[in-house]
């Protein structure tokens, strides 16, 4: 028996990581594991004031501090009944987007290029091609200045509150973010002309199956309630409040995430969802990006994530700049946030962070303390998909050489872009 | 805008991790912090505060660091520190010290990193008690260190 173990997927120390055991020719085991502090985080928020929630929660993560402080957000509003202003959903549109741009250009540029250019790390790719790094990084502070101008500050939005935003960026803000952005668009050409000029990883073929969020707003990453997952063609469309029927979440024994399936079927979340179940709405020039890039929706090839995440990356850019002239041209309003009156009951938010569908379920009672929270990340909901995908690419792998498979895999893990920079980010010194 | 900006790194739901904030947090309230320095209490991106260290001429980045130093020791550190997780070590993220070198690379000013050694990290929003009862020390140590690394950036000017 040969086994390749790729440990480092996480943060936290024995846990995560792919396992492959070869006996001769056949796979005896594929294991994908990973850590889940959201889970465990839970129990923090129980018997929390409603408006002590989302402040906690948003602490999951640093990257995506915006998605769960707003879904979090999103969900207690619907346990109160609580409906915000159209100047309240723009803004938090925008956050998000900030989010996703920031997000998309870290992986992108720091975690995915390297492997594709032959670099150990982000730091020798530094030294080869500074210009793709610091094009990375430009952009990844372009999507932090939009959720600072927003959100108040560079991490944990404190401006974003139950029922709006307790202070709105002025028009002087929004008109710096908005030549920002006007310069900040000029990296978008070459991003796609990097990204074209990438060699093929198509090392993973598979029938994949996708579920994203269907929002009513195009493809917003905050609006709708709904999810729609996407396999051999056929749409089905599941409400939020329902969240369970579609990730009918089973413990595996060696896996600290739950695997979630849809009809016996592991899904895909992410930006390849995306645009896969929201394809309709590419905008003329993404399509073209899309052909530069040989994307062909839907995929069979999961390394098409950092593809969708390219194209993801210029549209939200022009997305971002279109909902600042919309807010400019409309005048923001000094409004006041919704008031809310705490009620007893359940509300359920979906919402698509950067990695994908990011599920915030709460139930309170009639005084709003939270009685229980049920929080599921994309990375808990990719991980099934995510061994299946494994376990295709060794069977598809001619050379089964360890050094061949380690990287294969070590990339196709880092193309689904798992949130691992949750919970613990500590240094260790060996 | 001062010359110095303190960043304080951790996940204040994971223990020990939040050190870096709970010592910027105290660094914020406590009247002896020179007028030169700015502090943030961050998460655990670092690149994330990249557009406030424009403009700066020294950035300390305060982290927690698991190793065989007795809690609530700090070293100081800088980015080529031997021993540490240089290399990609993890296969999705960028360890503070990475993210030093490569903020160095579009900033102008100087990185050093305090790390504060820890006791554990696991799931709880309280520092353990061994890192706690040392708090007081840590934040002398590190004010310490700013008033020396300040000074002397100061008077390089």
């Amino acid at each position: 028996m040969k086994a390749i173990v790729i440990e480092p997927l996480a943060r936290v120390e024995g846990h995560g990581g792919i396992t492959v055991e070869l006996e001769g020719d056949s796979i005896a085991a594929v294991r994908f594991d990973v850590f889940e502090g959201a889970r465990l985080l839970e129990s923090l928020v129980r018997g929390k004031r409603y408006d002590e929630v989302a402040p906690v929660l948003s602490r999951i993560c640093s990257i995506c501090s915006a998605a769960h402080c707003l879904t979090s957000l999103k969900a207690t509003e619907k346990a109160f009944e609580v409906t915000v202003s159209p100047q309240t959903e723009r803004l938090r549109d925008l956050l998000f987007l900030g989010e996703n741009i920031e997000s998309h250009a870290l992986h992108l540029f720091l975690l995915a290029l390297p492997d594709y250019l032959n670099a150990p790390s982000a730091i020798a790719l530094a030294a080869d091609r500074p210009e793709l790094v610091q094009l990375g990084l430009r952009l990844k502070r372009l999507g932090n200045l939009i959720q600072e101008t927003i959100g108040g500050r560079a991490i944990h939005p404190v401006n974003a509150v139950p029922g709006g935003f307790g202070k709105a960026p002025s028009t002087e803000q929004l008109t710096g973010l908005r030549t920002a952005l006007l310069e900040g668009a000029k990296g978008s050409s070459a991003v796609v002309d990097i990204m074209a000029s990438l060699p093929e990883t198509d090392f993973c073929r598979a029938n994949t199956v996708y579920a994203a969020l269907n929002s009513p707003n195009q493809d917003s990453y905050y609006a709708g309630d709904k999810v729609v997952v996407f396999a051999d063609g056929e749409r089905t469309a599941v409400p939020a409040a329902d969240y369970r029927t579609l990730t009918n979440e089973e413990p595996a024994p060696h896996s600290h995430a739950k695997h979630s399936s849809f009809r016996g079927k592991p899904f895909m979340v992410g930006s390849l969802a995306r645009l896969t179940v929201n394809m309709r709405w590419l905008t003329a020039k993404l399509a073209i990006a899309a052909e530069r890039l040989r994307l062909h929706l839907p995929s069979d090839s999961p390394m098409d994530n950092n593809k969708a995440q390219a194209l993801e990356l210029i549209g939200d850019l022009e997305r971002a700049l279109a909902v600042v002239e919309q807010l400019l041209d409309d005048g923001i309003e000094d409004e006041r946030p919704v008031p809310v009156q705490p009620r007893a009951g359940t509300g359920t938010a979906i919402t698509e962070a950067p990695r994908g569908l990011l599920i915030h379920s709460y139930t309170y009672d009639a005084e709003g303390t939270l009685v229980s929270a049920d929080v599921i990340t994309p990375t808990a909901l990719n991980a099934a998909s995510m061994e299946t995908h494994f376990r295709r690419l060794v069977e598809q792998c001619p050379e089964r050489t360890d050094g061949v498979l380690a990287q294969r895999l070590e990339m196709l893990a880092r193309a689904y872009d798992p949130c691992i920079s949750c919970s613990v980010h500590l240094m260790r010194k060996r | 805008m001062k010359p110095i900006l303190v960043v304080g790194l951790g996940n204040p739901l994971m223990g020990d991790d939040g050190v870096g904030c709970a010592v910027a947090e105290c660094l914020v309230r406590d009247p002896r912090l020179p007028e030169w320095a700015d502090v943030i209490a961050g998460g655990s991106d670092l690149l994330r505060y990249a557009g406030l260290m424009e403009g700066r001429r020294l950035v300390v980045v305060l982290d927690a660091i698991q190793d065989e130093a007795a809690p609530g020791t700090v070293a100081t550190l800088d980015e080529n520190a031997a021993g540490l997780e240089m290399r990609q070590e993890h296969a999705h993220h960028i360890s503070a010290l990475q993210a030093m070198r490569l903020l160095s690379m579009t900033i102008p000013a100087d990185f050093l990193l305090l790390a504060i050694s820890i006791a554990s990290a696991g799931i709880g929003t309280d520092l353990s008690s061994r890192v706690r009862d040392r708090l007081p020390a840590i934040v002398e140590k590190v004010l310490g260190e700013i008033e020396y690394l300040g000074a002397g950036k100061l008077q390089c000017s």
